[in-house]
């Protein structure tokens, strides 16, 4: 458990920085002399640098844990939070929010830590709760910077010093978690990763094939779109909605912030309940379950999306924000309950995949709907759940041959099995050494997706489960 | 049952919040001149420099225009060429609505003549192109009339203000942050030996 709350605790400080700079914008904005599209490409920028961090966030996963990439970008991160402090340009912030948003590679780590923690029957919990509690971290900045520079500037400094200096707690966070992990931290159950593998009892693996089985699985793809709809749509959202509201409805910027808050906050209870609901589907309906599950909140979530986009008053605003975050934050502790089960080779490479595509989905949105004066944010935010809806029907296209999909079941030919399925990613040499073990064992434990349905004896062990020698 | 109630209760407040409308900028008389100490293109330093503003009821008007006059409201307002791209600076012409000056300089009750305010530009005043307006309010607080230092389309007699940067107290915090981040940083790696 110590490991699970390190896990999110230091995605959810990564999320604080991240999005520290939305609440603030109209303060800033006035400091450094932004226009709108400076202001909408910074946000972009929050977060397209993970993009690529958090592929790299899974290849280091897979290859020596989820402790110390965790570790060293929080430590990592860290001086370039203090560093706005000296922004005095749009460029530099927009470099500052770039840089700082290489942090959200932390997801990775973190979903990456808890699926390897916890047994799959609960996986969809697990996962949802931890990135829930983590995205978090992009409501509970909305209210925590506008409070802290209240303070600052109650305290003596004028608005324009006294925002750089709210960013300072941020970074210290960073700093403290850093350090909890590397001390406090474990990658397995069993131990370290470092030292299991000196140990010989976890393979060491290479990053070509493990980049190669991600890649030409195609349910990668479909995934790394979905979620696009769902987180992408969120860290959108997280950047433009204090301003909206503060804007729109003429609200002062404290209360804009908490409105803008519930939505981040809402992911303390919504997305383990997307997991949740995906986990109870699933005992009854197996993998199929969780699909239909994804399918159903991601669709409301957009829906919800549109309304808020044409909302006119702000109670009715806020009530469609709050169901609309709600969908998509459901949504993606649903696809968090579906992607441990995609891969276990690639396991880390995938999540950080689908994590990009969730960021990759963000800054386009943010980019094409409220970077330019074409859109109003109001209809921004319209079409933005318009795409969301549409985007979301690929899902129906996810088959597993031993579980099935939305709308067919399982493969009736023989040979589809978890083991095989799972065995598929290792070559026959790969096989001989034994290297596949961590996949099988986990198959076996994956047999919960099939749901109440269980014909397909579990007593038929495929070939050469048995017969592999117990090296040690 | 109760989210029937919530429901009908926000489309009540809806529709109350739709029916307040804000006084029309276009509807305003032009009856003060407003003049500034400013000249054309001038720089101002926010925090340091002054600015003195005069203002009085245009004498050529007919007795009596200024009897519902109360009090006056002296504001900092963006030109043009600083609202443009900046939504939230936008000029609209329900006063409610309107972003065009969200600098408020001094409110004064109302007098025809020999009025004058000298305003030290407040810290937290952004780097822009300014003019200045004043409105003038009746005892309901409702907008009556108004002057400007500049003509109607904005270009005449405008002037820049510079802003405070803002970094310089953030320096000194930072250097004692990094300083713990040093010692931090020597710490994990001692810890590290023993882990490895």
């Amino acid at each position: 458990m110590r490991s699970f709350h390190l896990a999110w605790i230091s995605f959810f400080t990564c999320f604080i920085s991240t999005f520290a700079a939305a609440p603030l914008v109209p303060i800033i904005r006035d400091n450094l002399n932004l226009t709108r599209s400076d202001i909408g490409n910074a946000g972009v920028a929050s977060v397209s640098g993970s993009i690529f961090s958090r592929l790299v966030m899974g290849v280091i996963c897979d290859l020596i844990g989820p402790r110390y990439g965790c570790a060293f970008v929080n430590l990592l991160v860290a001086p370039v939070v203090f560093s706005v402090a000296f922004i005095s340009s749009a460029e530099g912030y927009l470099v500052a929010r770039f840089m700082i948003g290489f942090s959200l590679a932390t997801f990775v780590s973190c979903q990456y830590w808890t699926s390897i923690m916890f047994t799959s029957s609960i996986i969809g919990t697990v996962n949802g709760v931890a990135g829930g509690w983590g995205d978090m971290g992009g409501g509970v900045t909305q209210l925590l910077m506008p409070f802290l520079f209240h303070v600052i500037k109650v305290s003596g400094a004028t608005p324009f010093t006294a925002w750089r200096i709210a960013f300072f707690i941020p970074g210290w966070l960073h700093v403290i978690i850093g350090v909890m992990v590397m001390t406090m931290g474990q990658d397995l159950p069993d131990g370290n990763l470092s030292t299991l593998q000196k140990r010989g009892d976890v393979a060491k693996d290479n990053f070509s094939k493990v980049l190669k089985n991600a890649v030409t699985n195609y349910r990668t793809w479909v995934f790394f779109l979905l979620y696009r709809f769902s987180m992408g749509v969120e860290l959108c959202i997280n950047n433009v909605i204090a301003e909206y509201f503060y804007d729109r409805f003429n609200l002062k910027l404290h209360t804009a912030g908490v409105i803008a808050a519930t939505f981040g906050m809402a992911n303390f209870a919504a997305r383990p309940l997307g997991g949740y609901a995906s986990d109870v589907a699933a005992r009854k309906f197996g993998m199929r379950g969780r699909l239909w599950i994804l399918w159903i909140v991601q669709t409301l979530g957009g829906v919800f999306c549109i309304w808020l986009g044409r909302a006119n008053s702000l109670s009715i605003a806020i009530t469609s924000m709050i169901l609309f975050s709600i969908g998509a934050q459901a949504a993606c502790g649903a696809t968090y309950g579906i992607i441990p089960f995609v891969s276990r080779r690639s396991l880390g490479l995938i999540s950080g995949l689908t994590g990009a595509g969730g960021n990759f989905g963000g800054g386009l949105t943010q980019l094409v709907f409220f970077s330019t004066t074409r859109f109003s944010t109001a209809n921004g935010l319209m079409y933005m759940g318009v795409m969301a809806v549409a985007c979301t029907i690929p899902v129906a296209f996810v088959h597993f041959p031993q579980w099935g999909s939305m709308f067919f079941p399982a493969s009736k030919s023989g040979g589809n099995s978890e083991e095989s399925y799972y065995s598929s990613e290792w070559n026959e040499d790969e096989k001989e050494k034994g290297l596949h073990h961590g996949s099988l064992k986990f198959a076996e434990n994956s047999r919960s997706e099939r749901g109440k349905r269980r014909e397909i004896a579990a007593a038929v062990t495929p070939p050469g489960y048995n017969s592999t020698p117990d090296h040690v | 049952m109760a989210v029937q109630d919530f429901l009908l209760a926000s489309l009540v407040l809806s529709c109350l919040a739709a029916s307040s409308y804000g006084t029309s900028f276009s509807s305003l008389p032009a009856t003060l001149i407003v003049s500034a100490s400013t000249k054309q293109g001038q720089v101002l330093k926010a925090g340091e420099d002054k600015i003195t503003v005069t203002w009085s009821l245009n004498t050529s008007l007919p007795a009596g225009t200024d009897s519902a006059y109360k009090t006056v409201k002296l504001k900092l307002c963006y030109a043009p060429v600083s609202q443009k791209d900046r939504g939230w600076r936008k000029t609209e012409d329900d006063l409610e609505k309107d972003k065009t000056c969200q600098h408020k300089i001094v409110a004064q009750p109302y007098s025809p003549s020999n009025n004058s305010f000298t305003w030290t530009v407040q810290k937290d005043v952004p780097t822009a192109t300014y003019f200045i307006r004043a409105y003038v309010h009746n005892s309901a607080d409702e907008e009556i009339a108004y002057g400007q230092t500049t003509d109607v389309h904005k270009t005449t007699n405008l002037f820049k203000i510079k802003a405070i940067s803002g970094r310089h107290v953030s320096r000194y915090c930072l250097c004692l942050l990094l300083c713990f981040l040093y010692c931090v940083f020597v710490w994990i790696l001692l810890l590290g030996e023993e882990e490895i």
